[in-house]
């Protein structure tokens, strides 16, 4: 008898641990409770149906729906028996489906055990009981946006009009939901006209036909060759998952130099009479200023940086000291126009110097709207100071100027005496 | 040393003064005063008087503590009565002055004859010099050109003639009529002469303060310029290179020598030759030949040498006349200066013609 009964428990454990190891076999479980008949099951796009309960026979019908389809255009229609089980796959993955239990009432239920080899590929969005079964079901899909980004004119000169088109189409499978659109700023070109101007959040249907989201009229301000940067969109499909960004092309523009661009191109030369000379001596400085271009230059600017051991002595009347440093300044100065202007420097220390100057213009290019300013530096030759002709003198020791102070010292004091004695 | 004093009276006195300060310097550069000093052997002091005071800003080598302004508008305009008038005024002042500078061996006056200043005030002054010093005064007198005009002829007479009352010790003559044979214009004539007296001057003030070989000393020039008529005259000539001394003696005692035309062999009474130069040109053979000669005809010759190394020989000759034919001329031409003028004078109050123009209006109103 104790044999027996400790063979049955012996026995209930392996039947335990065998009905244990038949339920882990499927994988991770998905779904273990009640559906009442009607209503389905939505994995993905995929809805399984609980359309016929046999509470007599301990039974199930099933049908299995991939997207939306009519009642008859199921993909399987497994009958299951309690405790009995059905196998099929989504996306690769093994999903099997067991038959627990039914039960009656107004509208019968069944308990279904539904487990799945892998859960990794399941929209949590798309995934649950759906009551009604799959006329019901709300299935996702991947909308895909093309945008296209279109120039009417590859090749343009500079001050030249490009039209720029933004249009978008949305070949995926879903709608695409809460679009926003970016279209960066263009360097090198200028907004002129904004034609459609920047479009808000929208929804693009997958079926919708190719819409125009910018149109735009740039102008070219400088030659060269231009990819457009790409115009961008953030958006969600239906059930309002993200997508990545989506980008357009980035078409190519050429911009050619215009007959009509014209600057203002400034020579500042400075040149000395002489660049060797003696310490005290004085040079004659010419600044030379020449427009190499084909615009005016206006409020030209150049500034003579003039360094310690020079002194300025003196110039032209368009010099002016400004802070101690002497300052050329034109009003404007015309397109191929040549100028002179002199000045005079006091060399006061013996070394060897260059002096710089620092120039500045404005010009219209007649493309922008704002003036050009164009800055640059020149840096003159050389200046060679040697020892001044009488330098020789203050090197002397103090006596050798003392003792002829004293001499004439006295001499004008003897003659003031002598003065003063016979004047009368 | 002796102590000398020179005053330069009136605007020709002063530049004969200014001129021999100015050769005491050595120099002839006018900036001499500023860089050399002068250099008398004697002590010698010289004062300026005028009562022009812009002859004595003219004076360029003569000390401003030296020149005595005597105020009276700018001069007494050559008229001998006011000068006079004026220096009673300032007697005691330009006494007082002269006092300060101390005590003198000898004095000379310079002076024009025929000037304002100088031929009123040197009489005057030298009867003042003589009363309160106890020294020789001698007068150097300047006579004018006999065309200078009558005023200057007569004033040259009666000055000459107070000038020898007032007890002075002797009178130099210069003659401006015979040194104008100098040539040249007024100015550099002017100048010429000044300096020919002040040449003559200094030389003698040099002589009698210096070691010699034969000695003639103060109380030599005093017995000399005391013999005669107490008028006398200066001769000098500077031989050139190789020039024997005698030639340079017979060249002083000539008319070109000499400051006053005389035939110093007729009419001068004593002389003093005085020769300096090198001991190699000084021919004592030929000095004694020179001074035996003159002294046959004058008298008494006192003869001194100074011997100067490198120097060419030089000589002075003081005379003092008996007689003086030329002074005479000068007088019989200043007596017709003196008539043609008073004559003038009487003309003009007794015709009164501009009176008589004047009184034809007498009792007549203008009428308009």
């Amino acid at each position: 008898m104790f044999r027996n009964r400790k063979m049955l428990i012996i026995m209930s454990f392996i039947l335990l641990f065998s009905l244990l190891s038949i339920g882990s076999a499927s994988g991770k479980i998905l779904f273990n409770s009640t559906i009442q008949q009607g209503d389905g099951y939505q994995i993905n796009n995929y809805v399984i149906d609980v359309t016929e309960v046999f509470t007599s026979q301990d039974a199930v019908t099933l049908r299995i729906y991939k997207g939306e389809s009519d009642n008859d255009d199921y993909v399987y229609d497994p009958f299951l028996s309690v405790d009995s089980s059905y196998e099929f796959d989504i996306e690769d993955e093994d999903v099997e489906i067991t038959l627990i239990d039914v039960y009656s009432g107004v509208v019968p239920q069944v308990k279904l055990l539904i487990t799945v080899s892998d859960d990794d590929f399941i929209n949590s969005k798309t995934e649950g009981i759906v009551d009604g079964g799959h006329s019901e079901a709300v299935f996702s899909g991947t909308p895909v946006l093309k945008i296209s980004k279109s120039v009417d004119k590859n090749t343009v000169g500079v001050g030249d009009i490009v039209r720029v088109t933004v249009t978008v189409e949305n070949t995926g499978d879903d709608d695409a939901e809460d679009v926003i659109f970016s279209d960066p700023f263009q360097p090198k070109f200028i907004l002129i006209d904004d034609i459609l101007g920047t479009p808000g959040r929208m929804d693009i249907a997958s079926d919708d036909p190719t819409k125009k989201v910018y149109l735009y009229d740039l102008k070219a301000t400088e030659a060269g060759t231009f990819s457009l940067s790409p115009a961008t969109a953030s958006f969600s499909n239906s059930v309002g998952e993200s997508f990545p960004q989506a980008s357009s092309n980035s078409p190519t523009v050429l911009v050619e130099a215009s007959k009509d661009l014209v600057t203002a191109d400034l020579d500042v030369d400075l040149e000395f009479d002489s660049y060797t000379v003696n310490r005290k001596d004085e040079i004659e400085a010419t600044v030379r200023i020449k427009n190499l271009g084909s615009a005016s230059a206006n409020a030209v600017n150049i500034g003579i940086l003039i360094p310690e051991g020079l002194e300025y002595a003196g110039g032209d009347s368009v010099i002016e000291v400004i802070s101690g440093e002497p300052t050329i300044y034109l009003d404007s100065f015309g397109a191929q126009q040549e100028k002179e202007i002199n000045f005079k420097l006091k060399v006061m220390e013996i070394g060897t110097y260059t002096i710089k100057t620092e120039s500045s213009y404005l010009f219209d290019d007649g493309v922008n709207t704002q003036k050009q300013e164009v800055s640059s530096d020149s840096v003159s030759n050389a200046i060679y100071v040697a020892e001044g002709e009488y330098d020789y003198l203050f090197e002397q020791p103090i006596y050798v100027y003392l003792i002829p102070l004293i001499i004439i010292g006295a001499v004008a004091g003897w003659i003031i005496h002598r003065h003063k004695q016979y004047k009368f | 040393m002796l102590n000398i004093l020179i005053i330069g009276n009136g605007q020709c006195g002063n530049r004969i003064l200014d001129a021999i300060n100015r050769e005491s310097f050595g120099k002839k550069s006018r900036f001499a005063k500023f860089y050399s000093q002068q250099k008398y052997k004697s002590n010698v002091q010289t004062i300026a008087i005028n009562t022009a005071i812009n002859d004595l800003k003219e004076m360029s080598f003569t000390k401003a503590k030296d020149r005595i302004h005597i105020p009276h508008l700018h001069g007494v305009g050559a008229n001998r009565n006011v000068g006079k008038n004026v220096f009673e005024e300032n007697k005691s002042h330009i006494m007082r002055q002269i006092q300060e500078r101390g005590d003198f061996d000898v004095c000379f006056v310079l002076t024009s004859a025929s000037g304002g200043t100088g031929s009123s005030f040197s009489p005057m002054l030298i009867k003042e010099l003589k009363e309160k010093g106890d020294y020789p005064v001698y007068a150097v007198v300047v006579l004018p050109f006999r065309e200078e005009g009558t005023l200057y002829l007569q004033n040259a007479a009666f000055c000459l003639r107070d000038i020898r009352e007032s007890g002075v010790d002797g009178i130099i003559l210069a003659d401006n009529q015979f040194l104008k044979q100098m040539g040249g214009n007024v100015e550099s004539a002017y100048n010429g002469i000044n300096d020919m007296i002040a040449r003559r001057l200094l030389f003698l003030l040099d002589a009698l303060d210096s070691e010699m070989m034969m000695v003639t000393d103060l109380g030599d020039f005093k017995t000399v310029m005391s013999g005669g008529a107490g008028i006398a005259t200066i001769g000098f000539y500077e031989a050139d290179t190789g020039m024997p001394v005698k030639n340079a003696i017979r060249e002083a005692l000539s008319p070109s020598g000499l400051l006053f035309s005389t035939d110093v062999y007729k009419e001068a009474s004593r002389s003093m030759v005085i020769i300096r130069g090198d001991r190699e040109s000084l021919s004592i053979d030929e000095i004694s030949e020179e001074v035996e000669k003159l002294s046959s005809s004058v008298g008494h010759v006192f003869k001194g040498i100074v011997v100067r190394k490198d120097e060419h020989p030089q000589v002075l000759a003081v005379l003092t006349l008996e007689s003086a034919s030329e002074l005479e001329n000068l007088y019989a031409i200043a007596v017709d200066a003196i008539n043609y003028e008073r004559q003038k004078k009487e003309r003009v109050e007794t015709q009164k013609d501009v009176d008589r123009a004047f009184s034809q209006i007498d009792g007549l109103d203008p009428s308009y």
